[in-house]
C-alpha cells in the first residue's frame, strides 16, 4: 500500500518534468538526432538519399573550404574571448565601483548586449563603410591613416572588424558576469588587505583575481562555446567574405543547407557540435553543476 | 590617500571611456536614422535632421516593416509565457520532489542551450516543411520555446531554492496538492524573478536569428533581425537611413525592457549562467 502510493507520487513528480522533456526532445535533441543522421547520408536535392557512412566527413578533409572555416572560427574565438575577457574584467570593475551613475552605467553597458546581433551587425557595416563610416572618420581624422580604409574588402581587415564588433556586442555579457563574482567577494578580505598595508594594486592581484577565477573561468568557457558557433554578426557583416576568409562553421553548413546539400552541411555541423560539447563539458565541471540548486 | 584620489579619477575616466564604447554606435545609429545623408561624419558635411526616413520605413508598404515589428513581438512573446509555465513546474519539481535521476535531468536541460543553433536548422526546416508550417508563427515559437527553456529553468530554479521550504510545506500540509501550492505560494512569492525570467527569454527570442532566417519566407512570420540583415536598397544605394531607422525602431521594445528591467535582466543572466 505504501509502496504503491510513493510511486504514485514518483510519477506525479515526472509529470511535472514531462512538458519540457516533451518539447527538448521534439524540437532539440531530434534535430539533432537528424542531423547526426543526414551527415552519414549523401542527401543532396533531387538525388536519392543514399547511406555513404563517413563519406562526408573523409571529404571534409579535402576540403579547403572547410578548412578554412575551421581556421577562421578558431583564430576568431582565440582573438576575441581573451580581448572580450580583459575588456569585461575592466567594465565589472568599473561597474561595481559605488557611483551616483551606477544604475545609468549597468543599462548603458547592457544596450549592446540587448541589441540583436542582426542590427549591431548593419550598424557596424555602416561604421566600416569606405566613404562615409565612422570609422574611417576616426582613423583618418586621428591621421592613423591617410586616406580611407576598406575595412571589409581585405581578410586582415573584415576579420578586426568581426572581432571589434563582436566585442562591442559581448563584452557587456561578460561585464555582467564578472560583476556577480565581484559583488561575491567579501569586503572583510580586502579590509584585512587594507590592515596588512597592502595598496589598491597589491589589493587586486591578491584577493581580487584569486577570488575572481572561477567565474573567469565560466565566463571563458561560456564564451568560447558561444563563440565557436558565431553566425549572425557574420553573415551580415562580412558574409563570410572577401574570398570565403570570414566563413565561420556555422556559416560554411548553412551554405551547403541553403544549396541543398544537407549530408554535407550537416556533417559541417556535427564537427561544430562535437567541439562546442567538448567545451560544454569543462563548463559544466567549471562551474561546479547544480551544486546550489542539490 | 593621494593614491586613493588617483584611483578615483582613474574610475571615472575608466566609466566615462566604457559608456562611450557601448553607446556610441547606438547614438551612431540613431543619429544617422534622423539625418538626410549618412555621411554625418564626413569633413564639411552639415547635418540636417529629418524625420523622413522613419516615416518611409512605416510608411512604406512594401517594406513589410510594421509586420515584421508585430511578428516579432507576437511570437517572442507566446515563446517567453509558453517557456516560463513550462518551466515553472520542472523548476518546483528539480527544487522540492526527492526525484531520482533530476541531475541528470538537469545536465540535459543545461547541455541543450550549448548546442550550435546550426546543428539543428535544417532538420527543424525540413520538418517545418512536411507539417506545412514554413512561414508561420507556429514554425518559430515552438523552437524558441524549446531553445529558452534552459535558461528559463535554471534562473527559475535559482529562484525557487532561494524560497524557505517552510513556506510550501505549510500549504501541503493545508491539504494543498503539489501544484496548487505551486501556484499559490511559489510563484507569488517568486514573481519578480519570475517576471525577469520571462524578459529574458523574450530578448533571446526577439534576437535570434538563424532560424528566423529559415523557417520564414516573408511578412507573416518573419521576424526584425531577418527583417533588418535582409534590407537592401531599390535602387543600388544603400539606404544607409532608412536601414538605420528601422534598426532603431526594431530595438525599441528590448531597449524599453532594459531600461525598465536592468537590475531584474542583470540577476538573471547571472543566475543562468553562474549559479553563485
Amino acid at each position: 500500500m505504501r509502496k504503491d502510493h510513493d510511486l504514485r507520487e514518483l510519477l506525479k513528480g515526472y509529470a511535472f518534468l514531462a512538458p519540457v522533456c516533451a518539447l527538448l526532445l521534439a524540437f532539440v535533441f531530434v534535430p539533432v538526432a537528424g542531423t547526426l543522421l543526414d551527415s552519414v547520408h549523401r542527401d543532396v536535392t533531387f538525388l536519392p538519399r543514399r547511406f555513404i557512412g563517413l563519406g562526408n566527413y573523409r571529404s571534409m578533409g579535402s576540403d579547403p573550404g572547410f578548412w578554412q572555416s575551421l581556421r577562421f572560427t578558431g583564430l576568431f574565438t582565440l582573438v576575441s574571448v581573451p580581448l572580450e575577457l580583459a575588456l569585461g574584467l575592466a567594465f565589472a570593475l568599473f561597474l561595481e565601483h559605488p557611483s551616483s551613475a551606477r544604475g545609468f552605467l549597468r543599462a548603458g553597458v547592457l544596450l549592446p548586449w540587448a541589441i540583436p546581433a542582426a542590427v549591431s551587425g548593419r550598424i557596424f557595416e555602416l561604421i566600416y563603410n569606405v566613404q562615409y563610416g565612422l570609422a574611417n572618420a576616426l582613423v583618418t581624422g586621428i591621421g592613423l591613416s591617410e586616406g580611407p580604409v576598406h575595412w571589409l574588402g581585405t581578410s586582415a581587415g573584415a576579420f578586426l572588424a568581426l572581432v571589434a564588433a563582436d566585442a562591442w556586442k559581448t563584452t557587456p555579457f561578460v561585464a555582467i558576469l564578472l560583476l556577480a563574482g565581484l559583488s561575491a567577494i567579501p569586503e572583510d578580505l580586502y579590509r584585512q588587505a587594507e590592515v596588512d598595508r597592502a595598496g589598491p594594486l597589491q589589493r587586486f592581484f591578491r584577493v581580487t583575481l584569486p577570488l575572481l577565477r572561477p567565474v573567469f573561468v565560466v565566463a571563458l568557457l561560456f564564451r568560447t562555446i558561444d563563440s565557436l558557433r558565431v553566425f549572425d554578426l557574420v553573415f551580415v557583416l562580412t558574409g563570410g567574405g572577401p574570398g570565403g576568409s570570414t566563413t565561420s562553421l556555422s556559416m560554411y553548413g548553412y551554405r551547403f543547407f541553403v544549396g541543398g546539400d544537407f549530408g554535407y552541411g550537416s556533417a559541417v555541423s556535427v564537427v561544430l557540435f562535437v567541439l562546442a560539447f567538448l567545451f560544454s563539458l569543462l563548463y559544466l565541471r567549471a562551474s561546479r553543476f547544480g551544486r546550489e540548486i542539490a | 590617500m593621494s593614491e586613493e584620489r588617483r584611483i578615483r579619477i582613474l574610475y571615472t575616466v575608466g566609466a566615462a571611456a566604457m559608456t562611450a564604447f557601448c553607446l556610441l554606435p547606438v547614438a551612431y545609429m540613431v543619429l544617422v536614422a534622423a539625418s538626410r545623408r549618412p555621411d554625418i561624419f564626413s569633413a564639411g558635411a552639415e547635418v540636417r535632421l529629418t524625420a523622413g526616413h522613419f516615416l518611409d520605413v512605416l510608411g512604406t508598404g512594401s517594406l513589410h516593416f510594421p509586420e515584421y515589428v508585430v511578428n516579432g513581438i507576437a511570437i517572442s512573446g507566446l515563446s517567453a509565457i509558453l517557456a516560463v509555465v513550462l518551466a515553472a513546474p520542472a523548476a518546483y519539481a528539480v527544487t522540492r520532489l526527492d526525484l531520482p535521476g533530476r541531475m541528470s535531468f538537469l545536465f540535459l536541460v543545461l547541455a541543450v542551450s550549448m548546442f550550435p543553433p546550426v546543428s539543428l536548422v535544417s532538420y527543424l526546416f525540413r520538418m517545418m516543411s512536411a507539417l506545412g508550417w514554413i512561414n508561420t508563427y507556429a514554425a518559430l515559437v515552438l523552437p524558441y520555446t524549446a531553445w529558452v527553456l534552459p535558461l528559463s529553468l535554471w534562473i527559475l530554479a535559482s529562484h525557487f531554492s532561494r524560497i524557505p521550504r517552510d513556506l510550501d510545506r505549510a500549504a501541503l500540509l493545508d491539504g494543498c496538492g503539489r501544484l496548487a501550492a505551486l501556484r499559490k505560494v511559489m510563484v507569488p512569492v517568486a514573481a519578480p524573478g519570475i517576471l525577469s525570467t520571462a524578459i529574458l527569454a523574450f530578448i533571446f527570442a526577439f534576437n535570434e536569428f538563424l532560424f528566423a532566417l529559415l523557417l520564414t519566407t516573408g511578412r507573416n512570420a518573419r521576424t526584425i533581425p531577418v527583417g533588418i540583415a535582409l534590407f537592401e536598397g531599390l535602387h543600388g544605394e544603400i539606404p544607409w537611413g532608412m536601414i538605420m531607422a528601422a534598426a532603431t525602431l526594431a530595438v525599441v521594445p528590448v531597449v524599453l525592457l532594459v531600461l525598465v528591467f536592468q537590475r531584474g535582466i542583470v540577476a538573471g543572466l547571472t543566475r543562468g549562467a553562474v549559479r553563485e
